[in-house]
């Protein structure tokens, strides 16, 4: 009791400046980027979308008028148990013109048996398999190569999709011709499973759905995820596909912007995917995403710093964004704690519950304002608005340590060769080629 | 030692009281002829009139024929198994029917003990044929040869005979019930697959596109390439110009297998249709009636070697007593069991009021396995189903109707002499024989019948055997 009452005189006592003193590295960096920005961006989108109507009409009428072929490829390990439900799901999509093709790499349970049944019976029109196991890359390579659509939709077996969702995936490439690839709006399907799931739920509305609007917006967009993606067949052609993971999500958007692309995200292409459950799961999941940041930043891609020919400010702007907010402000958010730690030493019993108080208000906030933008839901606001308090303990301190913890291994020890999510063959040559 | 003079008069031999009969190509003889011949020798020069008239003479009803001892003369080798194995010796002159008179007379001598009870059933007609031979040479087994006549590629001579080359499959059907009457005795050969159309055996397997059935089609390894994850057929990476192989995605050269790249799997590219695929279909195509045909719905069938039981061993001189099909239920029938109880109940109740009369009668559907064969076992019972149904239409209802086995039935006519039974069955006759017509293509179904009114001196048992006999005779 005692506390709360000097905690409240504390609080009260502090005026603008000396907030600003003891939350700078907010005010600079998180509310600017995180809330301003991404805010002034969401309105211009939500304010010109009224222009935007007819030429979106205009697009899928296109789309369905010249219904181009289009090749959904789904490369995967031990998934058979998943595809039935998937080639079920996607014989009621409104977009039909497509070839379904899976591609099995190595799985040493019943997955061949059951694909070739799915095959005989016309579930799936394709089904080749690796007999030995080469990695998510050439799974998707080897769907890509006998793949015959003008565009190419990668997806998750595991993940199940909105009836609309390959329509309105594919019509951003009749809005913009220039549009290489577009990415999926992702939610989290098992959201109620677990309090790391519910987390992560709020978490991918934040950052996925609507902070990839802004990003997209911005020109800045910058992973599209695995689970639902689609491709011009000619840019993926123009690659030879993929390259070794993990981080090849990321890596392919890169290599498409570098040619010349635009890189579109389409909110009302709806997959749902199940999540991590666990906190012990998660933090596997995050360590390999985490890694991929700097083996694809800075080491694959370091060409985009450099003013060559395939030099755009786009992407130069995307890697900075991406370098500063994830690896630069993470080391100076430990710099943060440390001036907190010496100036104001005597004060942190105060500062720490204001900062949790600032950060819950501010994450409050931002998923109300957010909320009119989100077309789809998977739940109600007030569903989750009970969990939003927690969600500073996750964002603020769970991934940062994970984060950091991901950098120190990838930048000193170059860990992500040796993870198993890869065969020991590929990742090898990748080390060496420093891909 | 004297040396008679063996003379060839008007085809005919006579040595020692036997009197042989001499088939040369040019001879154009009835069978019935044959009767009081006591062996016959076949010039086989002509492979193919020898066949004819053994096959002839071994699938004749009577066992006076089929059973006659036929000796090959002039006979070169064959690899026709009738030919082969259904004559009871090779002689290379007429010099030499003093060294053959012995087993003419021994097969005689074995004729005699045999039993010629008869069997009202398709299956057991056949085999008590089969028996009775094998027991006048004294065969113990029943062996497969491999026959390119015999349409499942395989033939055992002495029951094969008695069909055409195109039914041997029903051959496989008679050792099956033949085996369950406990005849034979199975001892696994080989395993075949049939045609599920017409039972051939000659199958042409082959690995068809899953697409369009086509052959055509093109293999390749598949190559995934470590350094970059590019993986494609080998012919993208095929250097036209030194016939090295470069990836195509990150043009390195491929160095060594298993180190910087391999090859994961094999794909196929249909020459027909332009699709590729991994799993071929394997097809068997019947070389007899064109149907392409997935191998799982072939028809597996096991080629065995039989051995008579003791029962089939003594089936020849003390017949034996079919257990007949079950075909008990159904409806609108009763058992043969009941059916005799009811007669002999019938019989009491004639004897204390002998005004009643009652007639018994047989009906035999002569040739009705060539049709259930075509059919398979489904439709045969819902035909017999049909054909109860329609019995029962056109007799009393206090009649009652039993089947021996399939082709065969039993009525119990009541208010019915001699004459009225005749007139009945002879329209149940015309019925029969017009609803399979109608229902089965044109199908010329042979219906045999007898009737006769039930008499007090002998038991109803004795009666039903005796008009079974008249109806065969
Ligand atoms: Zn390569
Ligand atoms: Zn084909
Ligand atoms: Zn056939």
């Amino acid at each position: 009791m005692r506390f709360i009452d000097e905690f409240y005189n504390y609080a009260t006592s502090v005026d603008a400046a000396k907030l600003f003193r003891m939350f700078w590295f907010f005010f600079i960096f998180e509310f600017f980027r995180f809330f301003l920005i991404e805010i002034t961006t969401l309105i211009l989108w939500k304010f010109t979308s009224f222009f935007r109507k007819t030429r979106i009409a205009d697009a899928r009428l296109t789309l369905l008028e010249k219904q181009p072929f289009v090749s959904v490829i789904v490369p995967g390990k031990n998934e058979g148990k998943h595809i039935y439900k998937l080639a079920n799901s996607l014989k009621e999509q409104t977009y039909q013109n497509f070839e379904l093709i899976i591609i099995d790499d190595g799985s040493d349970d019943q997955t061949p048996e059951i694909c070739r049944s799915l095959k005989k019976s016309g579930f799936i029109d394709a089904y080749y398999r690796n007999e030995v196991r080469g990695g998510k890359a050439s799974a998707a390579n080897l769907g890509l190569r006998y793949s015959r659509g003008m565009y190419v939709i990668h997806l998750d077996a595991d993940c199940s999709y909105d009836r609309d969702a390959i329509e309105n995936i594919l019509v951003p490439f009749y809005y913009d011709l220039n549009i290489g690839a577009i990415g999926g709006n992702v939610q989290v399907r098992n959201y109620k499973e677990s309090l790391c799931a519910t987390l992560q739920a709020i978490e991918y509305m934040d950052t996925i759905s609507v902070g990839r609007i802004a990003s997209s917006e911005l020109g800045i967009y910058r992973v599209i995820s695995g689970a639902f993606g689609a491709f011009k067949k000619e840019a993926l052609d123009r690659l030879g596909g993929w390259d070794i993971g993990p981080g090849l999500d990321g890596d392919i958007t890169v290599k498409i912007r570098k040619l010349g692309y635009k890189i579109h995200f389409e909110p009302s292409a709806v997959c749902q995917t199940s999540v991590p459950n666990t906190f012990k799961k998660l933090v596997k999941q995050r360590l390999r995403w985490d890694k991929s940041l700097i083996r694809f930043r800075l080491r694959k891609h370091r060409d985009v710093f450099f003013p060559n020919d395939s030099f755009r400010w786009s992407n130069f702007i995307s890697f900075i964004e991406n370098i500063t907010y994830n690896l630069i402000l993470n080391v100076k958010w430990y710099f943060y704690i440390a001036d907190m730690c010496i100036n104001f030493g005597s004060q942190l019993f105060f500062i720490i519950p204001l900062n949790i108080l600032l950060y819950t208000a501010n994450n409050i906030l931002k998923f109300l304002v957010f909320s009119p933008f989100r077309d789809r839901k998977n739940e109600s606001i007030s569903y989750f608005m009970i969990y939003l308090p927690l969600m500073v303990f996750y964002f603020g301190y769970f991934l940062r340590i994970v984060r950091t913890t991901a950098y120190v291994q990838e930048l000193f020890f170059k860990t992500s060769y040796k993870d198993t999510w890869n065969p020991a063959k590929s990742s090898a040559h990748a080390k060496a080629l420093k891909l | 030692m004297k040396f008679d003079k063996i003379e060839i008069i008007d085809n005919k031999i006579e040595y020692e009281n036997l009197l042989f009969y001499s088939f040369d190509s040019g001879s154009s003889l009835k069978i019935e002829h044959l009767m009081g011949y006591d062996a016959i020798i076949i010039d086989a020069r002509d492979n193919d009139f020898a066949r004819y008239i053994i096959k002839k003479i071994r699938t004749h009803y009577n066992p006076e024929f089929y059973l006659k001892p036929i000796f090959l003369i002039n006979y070169k080798e064959s690899k026709d198994p009738f030919l082969n194995y259904l004559h009871d010796g090779l002689v290379y002159s007429y010099d030499q029917i003093k060294d053959i008179a012995e087993v003419v007379k021994q097969i005689f001598f074995k004729t005699t003990q045999l039993d010629y009870q008869l069997i009202p059933s398709f299956e057991a007609q056949t085999m008590k044929k089969v028996l009775n031979y094998m027991y006048t040479r004294e065969l113990r087994t029943l062996k497969p040869y491999v026959d390119l006549n015999s349409i499942i590629g395989y033939t055992f001579p002495e029951i094969s005979v008695h069909f055409d080359d195109a039914e041997e499959a029903q051959v496989l059907e008679i050792f099956d019930w033949a085996e369950r009457e406990g005849l034979i005795w199975p001892d696994f050969h080989e395993r075949i697959y049939l045609c599920n159309q017409c039972s051939s055996g000659f199958l042409s397997y082959r690995e068809v596109c899953p697409h369009c059935n086509s052959s055509n089609s093109k293999s390749e390894d598949l190559v995934h390439h470590f350094p970059c994850a590019f993986i494609g057929p080998i012919s993208d990476f095929k250097n036209p110009i030194d016939n090295t192989l470069t990836c195509p995605k990150c043009n390195k050269g491929l160095r060594h297998i298993g180190v910087d790249y391999d090859k994961p799997s094999i794909i196929h590219h249909c020459n027909s249709c332009d699709n590729n695929f991994q799993d071929f279909f394997v097809k068997a195509k019947c070389i007899s009636c064109t149907q392409d045909i997935e191998v799982q719905y072939l028809i597996p069938k096991s080629i065995n070697v039989y051995k008579l039981t003791k029962k089939g061993r003594a089936a020849a001189t003390n017949g034996f007593l079919s257990s007949g099909q079950e075909i008990e239920d159904i409806f609108g029938t009763i058992n043969m069991a009941t059916f005799k109880i009811m007669l002999h109940y019938e019989l009491e109740r004639i004897k204390a009021n002998p005004s009643q009369k009652t007639s018994i009668a047989i009906i035999n559907m002569e040739n009705i396995f060539e049709l259930y064969n075509k059919i398979g076992k489904k439709a045969e019972k819902k035909l017999l189903e049909d054909l109860v149904h329609m019995i029962r239409e056109n007799i009393n209802a206090a009649d009652f109707i039993a089947f021996e086995n399939s082709s065969t039935l039993y009525l119990g006519l009541m208010n019915a002499d001699t004459m009225r039974a005749e007139q009945q069955l002879m329209h149940l006759s015309i019925l029969i024989e017009k609803v399979i017509k109608t229902n089965f293509n044109g199908f010329d179904v042979k219906v045999l019948h007898k009737g006769k009114i039930l008499h007090t001196h002998s038991k109803a048992e004795m009666q039903l055997q005796e008009i079974t006999k008249d109806l065969f005779d």
